[in-house]
């Protein structure tokens, strides 16, 4: 995958953080992700899936108790349930990550999916056979924050 | 006066309505829809002075909607402000070529938004 298509999301990871939360994320170093031999855990992720000249996927993952501190302070009450203001959230930051992204990468025609949020205790996502899935961690007051980006362009 | 919010996400609509109350705007003032589907039945139903609507939304999205409502007698003149994620310049020139009034990218930020309103409505 071409480092190019890195940089518009974490960009629009720190961005969305700083709109969304007011929130200052710091980037740690990216690598190439292995399902199998990756020790990070995460128990929510939102996914968008993109189309066009590129394809693939990006996924934002986080610990239980990170997404709830998150959205606790984006509600500006304290959520302590894992349920649909979670959900719903988590959505709309995946959301809001890819379409801001997509500003940055105008070379390519892109159409983003409506986001899709899978919860439980380090979940599977099936990745796109034969792409790299790059892991982008970044560190924040809310704990860690996981980025998953897994594209090809087409043209 | 009534303010139509159009998103799929609950919290997005709130965050919406809490900025449009920041305005004075009152809440039975405000009506909202979580799909186009939605959104239409709403129009058909009320008299509608504003719409703030989301693009990516299952069912019928925002760009559909913004072509039905610009080719509808009734609902024609409507002034709508596209609120989305979508923030590529090609995106931004679909909607205005489909009838957006204006664009606003998210995350939303209310001072903008109130920016918007006072431009449309004089709130």
């Amino acid at each position: 995958m071409n480092v190019k298509y890195i940089n518009p999301f974490i960009s629009a990871t720190i961005n969305t953080f700083k709109g969304f939360l007011g929130a200052d994320l710091k980037t740690e170093k990216p690598s190439l992700f292995d399902s199998n031999k990756s020790e990070i855990r995460y128990d929510i992720s939102g996914i968008i899936g993109l189309a066009g000249e590129v394809r693939g996927a990006v996924v934002i993952s986080f610990p239980k108790l990170v997404a709830l501190k998150i959205v606790s302070d984006f509600l500006k009450e304290d959520i302590k349930i894992f349920g649909e203001d979670v959900i719903d959230t988590v959505g709309e930051l995946v959301n809001i990550i890819a379409g801001n992204a997509k500003r940055d990468m105008e070379e390519f025609r892109i159409v983003i999916s409506l986001p899709s949020v899978v919860k439980g205790p380090n979940h599977q996502i099936s990745w796109m056979q034969g792409v790299p899935v790059i892991l982008i961690p970044f560190k924040s007051n809310y704990g860690p924050v996981y980025l998953f980006v897994s594209l090809k362009d087409i043209i | 006066m009534k303010i139509l919010v159009v998103d799929d996400s609950r919290i997005m609509r709130n965050v919406l309505k809490n900025i449009l109350k920041e305005k004075q705007i009152d809440e039975n003032a405000i009506l909202e829809a979580g799909n186009g589907v939605e959104a239409l039945e709403m129009l058909k139903n009320n008299e509608v002075d504003l719409i703030l609507l989301d693009w990516n939304m299952p069912k019928l999205n925002g760009i559909e909607l913004v072509k039905i409502v610009r080719n509808h007698e009734r609902l024609k003149e409507i002034p709508i402000i596209m609120v989305t994620s979508e923030a590529a310049r090609y995106n931004v020139m679909e909607a205005i070529k489909a009838g957006v009034t204006d664009y606003i990218i998210k995350p939303i930020r209310g001072e903008i938004v109130h920016k918007k309103l006072e431009e449309l409505l004089g709130q």
